[in-house]
């Protein structure tokens, strides 16, 4: 199960930060997720979806 | 539900309103790059981020367009905005397809109550940076590219921010374009604000709300359909550039295109890492890649709104080729990078689409810019230049010749436009014979243009070209050859033959440079890059073949050894 977090970053930090799925800018909040003993940030639950069935299986096949 | 009739006004009034800015643009922009070439993009969105009218102005930014607007929203709040508030936006690690994009993002206020937002995206023609025009061939970090600014309100309840003004003007080398361009930007903003608030009082702010909600419904249902057409599987296909402009090595994509049922998934790993030149994409370019070739395989009466892109998912990894991270360069991902992509989709698909897709085009913008002080004005000039080069054949016609690439629509700088602002004589400007990739189809005809410098002037030149050299150029299908290499090359007064840039100036690459210095009497000669073809030229009718050599489109040498053709 995720959780929604809130960025706010300092002003001298101007670079915002990548869904880990789609590659997506996540503008304010980012959908935390736990994936494997990993920390994932995702920019909504839909793209933790297509993370876990489209990328995760991808990514099996390929090793 | 609201009635079909009904709902076509209301979409047609959207869009509309969206041509009207573009207008607007073309008819108050100082810069040749609007009011001849088109560069920008106008929509429209609702308070809640949704796109719900779009014009046909520069697909470059359709989805730059859709990601800017959305995520400036979200970043700053909606309940930030105040009435006559305008956010000037050209950061492109947020949504923006290259830097020297501007977007300008206005809120509608209806009986004092928010509706949603107008937005205008435009390639301002120069934004300082390490190059003339901000097309820096050679760059390696987004601070040589001209100057970065994140989302920051320009206007303040329509009062200028003369401050912020005065910062952009200083870091720029045509300020007096930027004010007028800018502003331009802003006024097509009003016009349509003026327009929205019309609409809403003609048909009531609720029947708006549902008419587009319905409208993205609509056009959801409509793009499902076509994909499910679509029979299902995992397309695959890889594309090389032949150099960033740093590094002289080729530059590798690869797309997994997954059709499942009545969604896509475009997938792009597997796409080399970031590299050190400019031809990186941004998110927004990767996605407007992706949303133009599902655009052209799909029925083009589909509304443009948030709807129609629902059904389509992307990945693009963070730091490579496709997906840009800070500091990384970016300029020329916009020209050179989104027509490779968007042909590498419908490439992709080709076995599942044989009757709609077709081959590549030159697939590059040829971008030249230049600049310098004027000997009659003493002004400094800026202008970016385009060139058109051919598309690819499809199975049921030839390639367009002559056209900018899939992702600008946008128009070159006309003759009149170089001799007249710009110290510059077009000497030669005609199609390249033979250029067109062979086939039972074949591709478009590239161009050739010859511009000579003149006398007294000094121009500074840069350029970010792809496809001249051998194995690179727009590959046919089902067959077809690839299209005829394109060229930038110099001869300098006095000179006999023309040469590359790499020879006479010794750049890295001979298709990527920046700051090159030519004075009066010297030469550069484009050659934009033929279309690849469709089917075997052997299939190709006679008829077709003979006139083609009447035409001078293809010579007879090549219409005898490649297309068989018998004739005199």
């Amino acid at each position: 199960m995720g959780t929604w977090r809130e960025q706010t970053p300092a002003v001298w930090e101007t670079v915002v930060t990548p869904c880990d799925c789609c590659g997506q800018v996540v503008a304010k909040r980012l959908w935390i997720v736990e994936v494997d003993g990993g920390e994932r940030r995702f920019c909504s639950p839909e793209c933790e979806d297509l993370y876990r069935e489209y990328v995760l299986p991808r990514k099996a096949a390929d090793r | 539900m609201i009635d079909p009739v009904t709902l076509a006004v209301v979409n047609n009034a959207l869009v509309n309103i969206c041509r009207e800015m573009g207008i607007t643009m073309i008819r108050t922009a100082f810069s040749p790059i609007f009011n001849e070439g088109l560069d920008f993009s106008c929509v429209l969105f609702d308070r809640r981020g949704n796109m719900i009218g779009q014009a046909e102005f520069c697909p470059a930014q359709i989805a730059a367009s859709l990601f800017i607007v959305r995520w400036t929203l979200e970043e700053l709040g909606v309940d930030s905005f105040e009435p006559g508030d305008v956010v000037l936006h050209n950061d492109p690690y947020r949504g923006g397809a290259h830097i020297p994009e501007h977007a300008v993002i206005r809120p509608v206020f209806h009986e004092d109550e928010l509706f949603g937002f107008v937005a205008n995206v435009g390639h301002l023609a120069e934004i300082g940076g390490k190059a003339v025009g901000s097309f820096a061939a050679d760059a390696t970090e987004v601070f040589q590219e001209g100057l970065r600014i994140p989302p920051v309100k320009i206007v303040k309840r329509d009062v200028n921010d003369m401050d912020l003004w005065r910062l952009i003007m200083a870091n720029h080398r045509t300020p007096r374009n930027t004010w007028g361009d800018i502003n331009a930007q802003i006024g097509s903003l009003r016009v349509a604000e003026r327009r929205v608030i019309e609409l809403l009082d003609r048909f009531g702010r609720d029947f708006i709300d549902k008419a587009a909600e319905e409208l993205m419904d609509y056009s959801e249902r409509w793009m499902r359909a076509e994909i499910e057409a679509i029979p299902d599987g995992a397309y695959a296909f890889t594309e090389r550039m032949e150099d960033d402009g740093v590094v002289d090595e080729p530059v590798t994509f690869h797309v997994t295109v997954t059709v499942k049922g009545d969604e896509l998934i475009v997938d792009w790993t597997g796409t080399d890492p970031q590299v050190r030149g400019p031809i990186n994409a941004t998110y927004g370019v990767t996605a407007g890649a992706t949303y133009n070739a599902v655009f052209h395989l799909t029925d083009h009466h589909i509304p443009k709104n948030s709807g129609a892109y629902r059904p389509i998912r992307i990945i693009a990894p963070p730091g490579s080729a496709v997906n840009v991270v800070y500091p990384g360069p970016s300029v020329g991902g916009n020209t050179e990078t989104h027509p490779k992509l968007a042909d590498m989709v419908i490439a992709a698909l080709a076995p599942a689409l044989p009757d709609r897709v077709a081959a590549a085009e030159g697939g590059t913008a040829c971008n030249f810019l230049f600049g310098g002080i004027h000997p009659k004005t003493g002004d400094y000039y800026a202008n970016y230049h385009l060139e058109g080069g051919g598309w690819g054949a499809k199975s049921y016609d030839d390639g367009n010749d002559a056209i900018i690439v899939k992702n600008g629509n946008c128009r070159n700088t006309p003759v009149e436009i170089f001799e007249t602002r710009f110290p510059l004589r077009v000497v030669e400007y005609s199609l390249i014979e033979g250029s067109g990739g062979p086939g039972r189809m074949r591709g478009g005809l590239g161009t050739r243009r010859i511009l000579r410098v003149q006398e007294g002037a000094e121009v500074t030149c840069n350029a970010l070209f792809d496809r001249t050299k051998e194995g690179f150029g727009a590959f046919g299908l089902e067959g077809g050859g690839t299209g005829g290499r394109g060229a930038i090359l110099v001869k300098r007064k006095g000179e006999a033959e023309f040469r590359t840039f790499s020879e006479v100036f010794g750049t890295t690459s001979s298709s990527k440079f920046t700051n090159i210095v030519l004075t009066g009497g010297d030469e550069v000669l484009i050659h934009s890059p033929g279309g690849g073809g469709y089917g075997d030229p052997r299939e190709r009718e006679r008829e077709r073949v003979a006139r083609d050599v009447f035409e001078r489109f293809v010579t007879p040498e090549q219409a005898r050894a490649v297309y068989g053709w018998q004739g005199a």
